[in-house]
């Protein structure tokens, strides 16, 4: 019998492995990379024909080999713009391999085709070479990717343009047909290619964006009320180009440099347009190197580090601001409440964050807290904290994740359960502390400290 | 993700624009009351003391004192 | 509800206004700095002091008083436990723990930041308590306001300040009105609080030496103008014996109380008085004429003993000479010539007539007017505020930065003059007077006057109080009046602009305004240091002067090698030598130091005077005063004795590290288009040596407005491989032939040792 259940397990086990369906074929691909960045940007258009005679209800996607760690956005769309679902799978024969299964809304019937947008975001994909450069060279990166779209299905034509934004390119693989067109590289129409094949490409250019990697991002929300939300960030920033090596001359900083050195000297953050009180400053105090412009949806911050950063060169700030509460907190029922708010805020334009942890603050007293995030998350163990005069302390809810990009920007939805006459124990135990004080004053008034009454008299007149 | 458009926003019971007002008012009348307290302390004597008046002014002193300190606290932006 | 003998309670509940209102004045006008940059420590002291607070706030009370901070002075260290007077840290920790027992959660710099203002506070109270004891409460409210808003205590304490002397101030005032409370009570309990508030006090300050001197000057002239009583024994016997075992307690202070000269004092006056007691004792039990002839000897005997017992003790070494800081306060060319350190130091000059008005405006001529009334109307505490003032005013013209003993007795004594004038003036007749601090003014002044020991004045006083009133107009009362108000608010506009334009710069971030007066703020030391926190190796050791130690240990967090504490001249004198060397000479230096970086100041950008070229003579002069051979202060100047860094500037001047250091190609940088390139703003000049490199040393950052300026120090790895000329270079070949053929399968190792057994073995070369 126990056989028998075991036997079944290995069985569905080996049922619930994916098999390539060899019946579909991408009849056309056209891939474009966006190298521009400090992040790989890959969006493919892929046309699949279903060949055979039965439908089927998912395809599988594949991933170049290797680059499972540095993927941190990855997303399919059908022609309808809707996301659909993706999971990652195992398929037999290939299990060394990446696979993802994306679960099509309406099955593919036999003999149609269907068109699908693939986008995956990596980031840490572009090494710079040489690793070390001075302050005057320019800094130059390599892309390794593939000339031909990984797929474990047969591909009939396929093209990939490649898009550098830069003009100086040192070097680039050549698998033939390819043209080059300034700052664009098109790896022309390949015909008919096997599943799984692969061709590596090798791009080595000039790349001056910024490459900031946040390291760190705490970030702190905490509600109150009263009608505010306060947020705070703690953000450890490292230029992750090529390192700086030899003396900085502030001399030539400030004679050369242009828009475009691989040095940040500052970046714009986009905080929310009820956005007030802001600080930026960190543990020395206050830096006042930062501009806030206000636009019609949202609150342009720019910030200047205090040092410009280059390769190798980190540094570190607190940022905060308030948000009426009326943006972001809606009542549900009669005492349950519903938070809807970002996981994660925009830092920069083509931002990575290598460690991002959210802690929530709830108010005293509630209870029957449930949390909803639109990606994965990992959940720490809930804590209690403690801010002004309070004796039972405040929960906190803790999220973290790794390796995230700008896609990343998405609510989270936190629901619990308070009472509103809890609004008022603050007052009440500030009362309370006042009357306890003027009790020992009364009492006090009323006690006897005098030795004795006519030896006090006697000193006094000595 | 629960739709919000239909929500009932969450407002504060007391409007922030109000709250340096209500601070003034209310610490006022706290620190008035706390004043009396004071004098009646100095001046009355061990025969004169009365309890139950004690009691009650620091009492209404102190209801007073603590929600102006709190709305104190609330309009400089510590949001307890 | 308000009865007619509530007058009281009005005359108390205004008394508490008045000195809540002091508090919250002295409070507001200290926050000029907060309120125009933001909350941060100022200087360079007390960013030690916050250091220290936040390492005890951090690892505990008893970790701190252990401390051995081993980033600072490398590579000696710093006993930081024996070393500080904790009192500051305790107080800021206390109040930090105490806020956090209640979930405030305050920042501990906030706490430091705030902690002198909100004791100025409490320095008016005690003020005003120590003045009520000496003559009324109308003097004490006055010299409460006073002290409150007087420049020259704001300049220690404003906001951000965060010195010893912000505490240790209202422990002064606290501990004389405390002493003035038991010599007029002569209770045991008054003098015990004395001891408390004394060792409080030398928990807080050096300064407490003024104390320990001033209560037994006190004590010695009573008993030489013939007041001694019994309460005069009590207060300062107890006073003595606890206070001297509660100041050893302090680890800093140590033995120190019963071996050095600046404590002597106290001890003679001890036994003296336990002397002039048994004498009394005696005379209570002698005949008169038995008690003359044994009254001069017993005094000859005991002055004698004493006084030979302290020299003796002098001269075997037992007890200590006098130290040099407090040398130089008599002597005081003693400083310029043998200890440069202290000469160096700005706050060690002589006090200008400027600098008296400057700090104290109107309660300048007042004081001595004050001064005249104690000594008209003597008692016992009225000696101690007279002495107090004479030995103020004579060191507060040696030291600068001794105004600050100086301030508080000028506002008692100023206190004490407005409060009698007022009150000559105010005066209409003997019947109950409407106005109510007038009536406890007088009620405190005849009571005072019950006091006075010349009992027939006091019916004369009555009869002239009477004649008094019809001798005054009363235009000439109101024109008194309004001079007198005019006055007090002439003073308090001149304190507020002082302390807006003077004393309110935390000299950490510099402000410059622009010609439509916007402002922009000069942050270039925190940028530095925040660089070097962030971008060097964590045990990265840094060679700056010693004015920047402080500020790099607490806002950088890097090792230094000498800092404002200053205990070391001779590794002072190392530094000053590398920096006024040439670069190789000065290398060697910084080897033997395990220097990683060196920061220096340079203000030539920005026309800022305080930076490093300016202050680099004072290098120069405590190098030569440890190492004369090789450095020479006159090796600096030209020949005509001008100190210049142009093209005449003397050539040593020209090569050495520091000026390498600051004018690194500075001389290619063109400020404006009317000067050319190299024009030095702060020494309005063209630098003399332009086209230089450096060999040992490559710039590592240099902020913004070039204000400071940091170097790598290259490891001896990067320059010891030996130039070997073209010709003799062996380069590798690509031709390998094997040793190998087929008879022979083994290859061998070069340098193969031969292995037999039993012998050692021996190397094939």
């Amino acid at each position: 019998m126990f056989n028998l259940l075991i036997l079944c397990a290995l069985f569905i086990n080996a049922y619930s492995l994916e098999t390539v369906n060899k019946q579909i074929v991408n009849k056309n691909i056209e891939r474009s990379i966006d190298l521009s960045s400090q992040l790989v940007k890959i969006s493919a258009t892929l046309t699949v024909e279903n060949t055979g005679k039965e439908s089927a209800s998912n395809i599988l996607i594949l991933l170049e080999p290797k680059t499972k760690s540095n993927v941190s956005y990855i997303s399919v769309k059908n022609s309808l713009k809707e996301e659909l679902k993706l999971t990652e799978v195992e398929v037999q024969d290939h299990k060394s391999k990446q696979f993802y299964k994306v679960e099509l809304s309406q099955s593919l019937q036999g003999g149609r085709t269907i068109v699908l947008t693939l986008e995956i975001v990596l980031t840490k994909s572009l090494i710079p070479y040489p690793s070390s450069i001075s302050q005057k060279d320019r800094q130059l990166v390599r892309y390794f990717g593939s000339h031909y779209f990984y797929s474990p299905y047969n591909t009939l034509k396929q093209k990939t343009t490649v898009n550098l934004g830069s003009r100086n390119i040192e070097s680039y693989t050549k698998l033939k047909p390819v043209s080059q067109l300034e700052s664009t590289i098109v790896y022309g129409q390949y015909a008919n290619v096997q599943p799984f094949s692969i061709d590596p490409m090798v791009i080595h250019y000039e790349n001056n964006s910024p490459f900031l990697t946040v390291t760190s991002l705490k970030r702190l929300i905490e509600i109150s009320h009263w009608g505010s939300i306060a947020i705070e960030e703690n953000i450890d920033i490292l230029h992750s180009g090529a390192k700086l090596k030899g003396p900085f001359s502030r001399y030539d900083y400030q004679r050369d440099v242009g828009s475009s050195h691989h040095s940040v000297k500052s970046y714009k953050t986009v905080l929310p347009a009820a956005a007030h009180s802001i600080y930026y400053r960190d543990s020395n105090g206050n830096i006042s190197t930062s501009q806030v412009r206000v636009r019609k949806d949202w609150i342009e911050l720019e910030l200047r580090p205090r040092f410009p950063l280059f390769g190798g060169w980190r540094t570190s700030y607190t940022l905060g601001y308030s948000v009426p509460s009326y943006q972001y907190l809606f009542k549900t029922d009669k005492n349950q409440y519903l938070l809807h708010m970002r996981l994660l805020d925009h830092i920069f334009d083509d931002m990575q964050v290598d460690l991002l942890e959210t802690k929530i603050v709830l108010p005293v007293g509630v209870s029957n807290v449930q949390l909803t995030t639109p990606y994965e998350v990992e959940r720490l163990p809930d804590s209690l904290t403690y801010k002004y005069l309070d004796k039972k302390g405040r929960l906190v809810i803790s999220l973290r994740k790794t390796n995230l990009v700008e896609h990343h920007i998405q609510d989270f939805e936190v629901v619990y359960e308070w009472p509103s006459s809890l609004l008022f124990h603050e007052p009440i135990s500030l009362t309370f502390a006042l009357y306890v004080l003027f009790l020992v004053i009364i009492i006090y008034v009323r006690l006897d400290f005098s030795l004795h009454e006519a030896k006090s008299e006697h000193v006094k007149t000595q | 993700m629960i739709d919000t458009e239909n929500m009932v926003r969450y407002i504060s019971p007391v409007n922030p624009n109000v709250f340096p007002h209500l601070t003034f008012v209310l610490l006022g009348i706290g620190i008035f009351f706390t004043a009396w307290f004071f004098v009646y302390e100095v001046t009355s004597t061990k025969l004169t003391r009365d309890l139950k008046k004690e009691l009650l002014l620091s009492l209404v002193a102190s209801v007073f004192s603590g929600f102006g300190i709190m709305f104190l606290l609330l309009s400089v932006g510590i949001y307890v | 509800m308000w009865k007619l003998n509530s007058k009281g309670g009005f005359t108390s509940l205004i008394i508490f206004t008045v000195l809540a209102l002091a508090w919250i004045a002295g409070f507001a006008s200290r926050l000029f700095a907060v309120i125009r940059f933001e909350s941060i420590i100022h200087e360079f002291d007390p960013w030690f002091n916050y250091r220290a607070t936040a390492y005890m706030v951090e690892h505990g009370f008893y970790n701190f008083l252990n401390w051995f901070d081993d980033r600072a002075w490398y590579p000696l260290g710093r006993i930081v436990g024996g070393t500080v007077y904790p009192g500051l840290m305790i107080t800021s920790g206390s109040i930090h723990y105490i806020l956090h027992l209640l979930n405030i959660n305050v920042h501990i710099r906030d706490v430091c930041v705030f902690l002198a203002p909100i004791f100025s506070g409490l320095t008016a109270i005690s003020t005003y308590l120590l003045t009520k004891e000496l003559w009324s409460t109308g003097a004490g409210l006055f010299a409460a306001c006073f002290i409150a808003i007087v420049p020259g205590y704001i300049s220690r304490s404003v906001a951000g300040s965060y010195d010893n002397e912000g505490i240790a101030i209202f422990a002064l005032q606290f501990t004389y009105y405390l002493w003035v409370k038991s010599v007029k009570s002569g209770s045991i309990f008054w003098s015990c609080m004395t001891a408390l508030s004394y060792f409080y006090m030398v928990s807080a300050w050096g300064g407490y030496v003024f104390i320990i001197n001033l209560i037994p000057l006190h004590v010695f002239v009573l008993i030489l103008m013939g007041r001694y009583s019994n309460r005069l024994f009590i207060s300062y016997t107890t006073f003595y014996i606890l206070g001297l075992l509660l100041s050893m307690q302090i680890p800093f202070v140590g033995f120190q109380p019963i071996r050095t000269s600046e404590h002597m004092a106290a001890s003679g006056v001890f036994a003296l008085i336990v002397a002039v007691a048994a004498l009394k004792y005696c005379q209570s039990v002698l005949t008169k004429s038995e008690f003359k002839t044994f009254f001069y000897f017993g005094v000859l005997a005991v002055a004698s003993i004493v006084f030979l017992a302290v020299v003796v003790l002098t001269y075997a070494g037992y007890i200590a000479p006098w130290s040099g800081r407090f040398y130089s306060l008599w002597d005081v060319s003693y400083a310029k010539i043998h200890i440069p350190i202290i000469a160096s130091v700005s706050e060690h000059q002589p006090t200008t007539w400027f600098s008296f008005f400057f700090d104290l405006h109107v309660l300048v001529p007042t004081f001595p007017a004050g001064l005249w009334y104690c000594i008209k109307n003597i008692n016992d505490e009225r000696v101690f505020v007279v002495l107090y003032a004479l030995s103020a005013v004579y060191f507060a013209g040696v030291m600068v930065r001794l105004m600050l003993t100086l301030t508080p007795v000028v506002c008692i004594l100023s206190g004490v003059a407005f409060s009698t004038l007022l009150d000559f003036y105010l005066r209409d007749n003997d019947t109950p007077r409407p106005n109510e601090s007038d009536d406890e003014e007088e009620k405190a002044k005849t009571g005072g006057r019950r006091l006075y020991d010349k009992a027939g004045r006091v019916p004369k006083m009555k009869h002239e109080q009477v004649r008094e009133p019809d001798g005054i107009g009363s235009n000439l009362r109101s024109f008194v009046l309004v001079v007198l108000v005019l006055l007090l608010m002439l003073f308090s506009v001149h304190c507020t602009w002082i302390t807006s334009n003077a004393y309110s710069s935390p000299s950490v971030v510099l402000a410059s305004y622009g010609n439509d007066g916007t402002r922009q703020i000069l942050d270039d030391f925190r940028e530095a240091y925040y660089w070097l926190w962030q971008n060097t190796q964590d045990d990265a050791r840094i060679m700056s002067w010693w004015d920047y130690g402080y500020q790099i240990a607490g806002m950088a967090n890097r090792t230094t090698l000498v800092d404002n504490n200053t205990w070391n001249n001779s590794h002072i004198a190392l530094v000053g030598k590398a920096m006024s060397s040439n670069e190789s000479a000065a290398y060697k230096i910084m080897t033997s130091l395990d220097v990683d970086y060196v920061l220096v100041i340079f203000g030539g950008v920005i026309g800022y005077s305080g930076d490093d070229i300016n202050k680099f003579l004072w290098m120069v002069r405590i190098a030569e005063g440890e190492h004369p051979q090789e450095i020479r202060e006159s090796d600096y100047f030209t020949e005509q004795g001008e100190f210049r860094v142009d093209a005449q500037g003397s050539p040593t001047l020209l090569n050495c590290l520091m000026y390498k250091l600051s004018y690194y190609r500075f001389g290619e940088l063109r400020l404006d288009y009317r000067n050319p390139p190299g024009f030095d703003r702060t020494r309005n000049t063209i630098i003399g040596n332009k086209d230089f490199s450096l060999t040992y040393l490559e710039e590592a950052y240099t902020t913004e407005h070039w204000l400071v300026r940091i170097y790598r120090v290259k490891k001896p790895h990067e320059f010891n491989r030996p130039r070997i000329p073209v010709s003799s270079r062996i380069i590798k070949s690509q031709h390998f032939t094997s040793k190998k053929n087929s008879k022979r399968r083994k290859g061998t190792l070069k340098n193969k040792a031969l292995v037999v057994k039993g012998k050692r073995p021996l190397k094939q070369s």
